[in-house]
């Protein structure tokens, strides 16, 4: 994978003449390389089956994906948030409200399939929207604004489910879900790949369509690189610090929807945590919380290299609070070379 | 929700309708309190003292640590559903969202508003021990439910054994399940929590009456389904051969149930879980549904905690220290009977 050369790459190749001889075209591509490490540890270290490796198994390989999936849709909205400098808290807890009221819809409502993923996706969207809203409006951090969220989402979550999760069933009549939402649930192309895992795929793709080709992109990099300069260049600061946060929260709406499909059930607790996740994917990708440099790419490869890490460990069988420290230097690391490559600018 | 927010009328009116109570526990007028408590007589003998019989009103404070486990969720429910049928009791619930010292105040704004009992179930015993004590030594009559606090400043303790219950889990799995041997993977509950130790230790206790049964795989799904579906794919993908999933709670089991029928395994293995909460997305339903083999009850305490208040409270009896609740074993055979026995909706 080869990203275009972002504005914000252009714009760090410009700077200073370099003290250090790496190369800043490294440092773009160490999430891509760190993957490739990952990848190549992964096979190293798989347990055999009958002469094969577990790990290169494509079902495996698809579950990967599939486990990924929802990690990954929320942490293509969280690139482009914190590309303007701010940051998502509210994504886990939007998650787990789409998935409580998805179900609910479905279930308690009777509400066909097309009309909740439209409703879900709608709240979704005018919970970041407003977010957005509130953050650029108000001038209250956005860190603050989507913590306050999270709260609220949650608490939506439970009221509407009443604390407990509302389970699926499939089947005609009321009470029942159409059987349609089952296949977010289920595999395609002769029950080999998972649903989940082809939107995961579709989102991304037009994440890195969209980064490479439209305005909206170039003015995401330059309210996050200068914002005063953005602003005075004519860029509507407002207007894209409500998108980027709407954007944000329909894919986290979206992860949710899937989430209550795969796990067959809505509960307003999931998600939790799922904000850390998504965020270390994009820290992972190369992205800089200050804003203004990094790539949806990195964040893709970022979050492929976290699922991987989670499948080889628990191949592996090793000890879950080894787990920890292993994931968490790994993050250390990835935002240690950030602030590195930061400083010689 | 309105049975969460604090009550204005129950502490007037406790207070109005039993004379006796006035100087023993209604704080509400003078809420140093030290000063309510004249007689300086302990918990255990006040409430006795303190008895008005069958013509009193009572209210009750129950301070949970964390409604978002449906399990806690679920004891609170069953705290308002039997008091419900209790004419004289009145019911204020806190919850303390994991957090200690939210917990203290939470019981310190009880007895300012004058309870008459308490029902805690502590978060932590530590941190917990001496509010407890004090309300104990105020002449309050207090119930501690499910976690112990450090100190025998309370009236009666209620709560199941792990260990018990993790015993009848491996000894179910040891007769019924596999007397002729065979492979168990074990998912288990949030590292370091005691129910995750008692309820494993207790496993490999109950299957050691037979030696050809051994665990071949252990995963760590935090009590979380999502993990547990994960962490189940990747021990179906580094083992041919499994026989019996054995997850630490029920929504883990269903986890491991949605994974193995994604890989097309379902039919070859057994899984059997731990809670039997008689709720939609309860291990009940999973049984009657026939995804999982069994589960074993634990109960909440929640109903045998108002039984015990109306012995203090209207029947001025005094009461076992302790009070050990079974497990059950929940097979196809009693799943629906129970389900329904257990006030399931």
């Amino acid at each position: 994978m080869t990203t275009a050369a972002t504005p914000a790459a252009e714009q760090s190749e410009a700077g200073r003449p370099r003290r250090f001889q790496i190369p800043e075209r490294f440092f773009r591509l160490q999430s891509y390389v760190a993957l490739v490490l990952v990848f190549l540890a992964a096979i190293a270290v798989s347990p055999r089956r009958g002469g094969d490796l577990v790990f290169l198994n494509s079902e495996n390989l698809l579950n990967i994906v599939r486990a990924t999936s929802e990690i990954g849709i929320i942490a293509v909205g969280m690139t482009f948030v914190i590309l303007i400098g701010g940051i998502d808290l509210s994504v886990g807890a939007i998650l787990g409200l789409s998935a409580t009221g998805a179900a609910s819809l479905l279930m308690v409502s009777d509400v066909g399939v097309v009309p909740t993923v439209i409703v879900i996706l709608g709240l979704g969207l005018a919970f970041g929207a407003a977010q957005g809203l509130i953050s650029a409006r108000l001038g209250i951090q956005s860190f603050i604004v989507t913590l306050a969220g999270l709260q609220i989402a949650r608490g939506l979550a439970r009221i509407w489910s009443g604390g407990q999760g509302v389970p699926l069933a499939y089947g005609d009549g009321p009470g029942l879900a159409p059987e349609t939402f089952a296949l977010l649930n289920s595999r395609t192309f002769n029950g080999t790949v998972p649903i989940p895992a082809l939107i995961f795929l579709a989102v991304a793709v037009i994440a890195l369509v969209v980064v490479r080709n439209s305005v909206f992109a170039r003015h995401v990099y330059a309210v996050g690189g200068n914002e005063r300069a953005a602003r005075l260049s004519g860029v509507r600061v407002t207007r894209i610090k409500v998108a980027v946060f709407a954007l944000s929260g329909f894919l986290a709406a979206l992860a949710g929807i899937i989430h209550a499909g795969q796990l067959n059930q809505g509960s307003p607790n999931d998600g939790s945590g799922y904000e850390l996740d998504a965020i270390a994917a994009v820290v992972i990708g190369g992205t800089s919380l200050m804003g203004g440099v990094g790539t949806v790419a990195g964040t893709l490869a970022g979050a492929l290299l976290l699922g991987i890490l989670n499948n080889i460990l628990a191949l592996n069988n090793i000890d879950a609070n080894v787990q920890l420290l292993i994931k968490g230097a790994i993050i250390i690391v990835a935002a240690g070379i950030q602030a590195f490559r930061s400083q010689r600018r | 929700m309105t049975r969460r927010n604090g009550h204005a009328a129950g502490p007037v009116l406790a207070c109005a309708a039993s004379a006796a109570l006035v100087l023993a526990a209604c704080g509400t007028e003078s809420d140093a309190p030290g000063v309510a408590d004249t007689t300086g007589a302990t918990g255990g003998d006040a409430a006795a003292a303190s008895c008005a019989g069958a013509d009193g009103e009572y209210l009750i404070g129950m301070s949970q640590a964390n409604v978002a486990e449906p399990y806690r969720q679920q004891m609170d429910d069953d705290i308002a559903a039997a008091a419900a049928e209790v004419d004289q009791f009145e019911v204020v619930f806190a919850d303390a969202a994991q957090d200690n010292s939210k917990q203290v105040s939470d019981v310190e704004n009880f007895l300012s508003q004058g309870i008459d009992l308490l029902i805690i179930s502590p978060n932590e015993a530590a941190p917990l021990t001496a509010i407890v004590e004090r309300a104990y030594d105020e002449g309050i009559p207090v119930i501690v439910l499910d976690r112990k606090i450090e100190s025998d400043s309370y009236t009666q303790f209620i709560g199941a054994n792990n260990l018990e219950i993790g015993r009848a889990a491996g000894e179910y799995v040891a007769t019924e399940l596999l007397p002729d041997g065979g492979t168990v993977a074990e998912l288990k509950g949030l590292p370091g929590s005691t129910p995750a130790q008692e309820r494993a230790d207790g496993f490999r206790e109950g299957i050691a009456s037979n030696a050809n049964i051994e665990i071949v795989a252990e995963g760590v799904g935090d009590w979380l389904r999502d993990l547990g579906q994960s962490q189940a794919e990747a021990i179906l993908q580094a083992n041919d051969d499994i026989d019996v999933f054995y997850a630490h709670n029920d929504p883990m089991a269903e986890g491991a149930y949605l994974a193995a029928t994604a890989a097309g395994r379902e039919g070859e293995i057994s899984f059997i879980g731990i809670d039997a909460l008689p709720i939609p997305s309860g291990g009940i339903k999973a049984v009657e549904e026939g995804r999982l083999s069994a589960t074993f009850v634990y109960p909440t305490g929640g109903r045998e905690a108002i039984a015990t208040a109306e012995e203090i409270l209207v029947e001025c009896a005094d009461v076992d220290k302790e009070q050990v609740l079974e497990t059950q074993l929940v097979t196809q055979e009693n799943a629906a009977d129970l389900y329904a026995e257990l006030g399931g909706q």
